[in-house]
């Protein structure tokens, strides 16, 4: 009974850093790797990715704001089928950022479907903190 | 204390429930067959979402409506799934998991299945048999029955297309597209 208790405190114990903090370092690691003048993610440069229109996959100038707004505390609106997107702040919306699956899954969509490519960890860690910060 | 037993149950319940979706695929393959046996006999507006549905309304149902499984083949949906890098120019790609329990949970529902109903699967059946349509909106009963609507009702920005149901069938998500139930925006009822 007792190691079960351990067991199961461990794995709480997992769980109570965010998880995202785990995944803003290893993109910290990945952008090191990639440069080793990285000196941290940057909010600023996470905005320009953010509202910057680009021709993207469908062949029209949009950016990430074109579905999610301007304002990251307001709802979007999915510019090709008008469906509604909940606020991306994690202020505004408790369930943002708490599932890397989904922020994985969605960083990976929405790069394609902007700049028609991934984005590199520089990239993925500047928006996230952009976010993060709004 | 409380807080940390909280959380440790809810840790032992995400293990258990990964423990059981990793299951053999037999056992996979009956939980499907469970779900489709009950799925159109239940009164859809009460009726729970199972593990598959779940996923399905979560994973394409944060773009579009997620669309009845009914209203297409089973081969329109494997050849969706395959090509979901360029899903209508959108990159809707899926985990690996995700990707096998909604193609599991389409094809198992599709309007050439056996669980499907014949008034639910016009759609799918108006399809000549050497196609395979990505688009509903394609299938020959679909455009036969949205035949009359005026082009500024489908394309102003309350709907944008004929890929919103639930702009104007105000319970399509409820799998119901009666009549009663159309509400056209900046116009209203539609009779036929």
């Amino acid at each position: 009974m007792k190691k079960i208790l351990t067991v199961l405190g461990l794995s709480a114990a997992f769980s109570l850093a965010a998880p995202i903090e785990g995944y803003m370092q290893t993109l910290a690691d990945e952008a090191k790797k990639a440069d080793a003048g990285f000196s941290g993610f940057d909010a600023k440069r996470g905005e320009k990715i953010f509202i910057s229109e680009h021709i993207g996959k469908k062949g029209k100038s949009i950016s990430c704001a074109s579905c999610h707004s301007n304002d990251l505390n307001k709802a979007g609106e999915n510019v090709f089928t008008a469906k509604v997107i909940e606020p991306l702040s994690p202020k505004a919306n408790k369930e943002r950022l708490t599932d890397i699956k989904n922020v994985e899954k969605w960083l990976r969509r929405n790069f394609n479907d902007v700049y028609k490519r991934e984005g590199t960890a520089l990239e993925k860690g500047d928006v996230l903190t952009y976010i993060q910060n709004y | 204390m409380k807080k940390y037993l909280i959380m440790a149950a809810g840790a032992a319940a995400l293990i258990t429930g990964v423990a059981l979706f990793a299951d053999d695929d037999e056992r996979y393959e009956r939980r499907v067959y469970e779900h489709s046996k009950t799925y159109m006999q239940t009164n859809p507006q009460k009726r729970a979402l199972n593990e598959f549905e779940t996923t399905y309304q979560k994973e394409c149902g944060s773009c579009h409506m997620a669309y009845q499984p009914e209203f297409l083949p089973k081969r329109s949906w494997s050849k969706m799934m395959d090509t979901l890098d360029n899903h209508f120019e959108v990159d809707a790609t899926l985990s690996p998991n995700d990707h096998k329990t909604i193609l599991a949970y389409l094809t198992s529902n599709a309007g050439d299945s056996k669980y499907t109903t014949k008034h639910f699967s016009r759609m799918s059946n108006s399809v000549p048999r050497d196609e395979a349509p990505l688009r509903i909106s394609e299938t020959p009963y679909f455009m036969k029955e949205h035949k009359g609507i005026p082009k500024r009702f489908i394309e102003q920005k309350e709907v944008k297309s004929l890929a919103n149901c639930s702009a104007c069938h105000t319970t399509a998500e409820k799998g119901i597209y009666s009549e009663r139930a159309i509400n056209i925006p900046n116009y209203g009822r539609w009779d036929d």
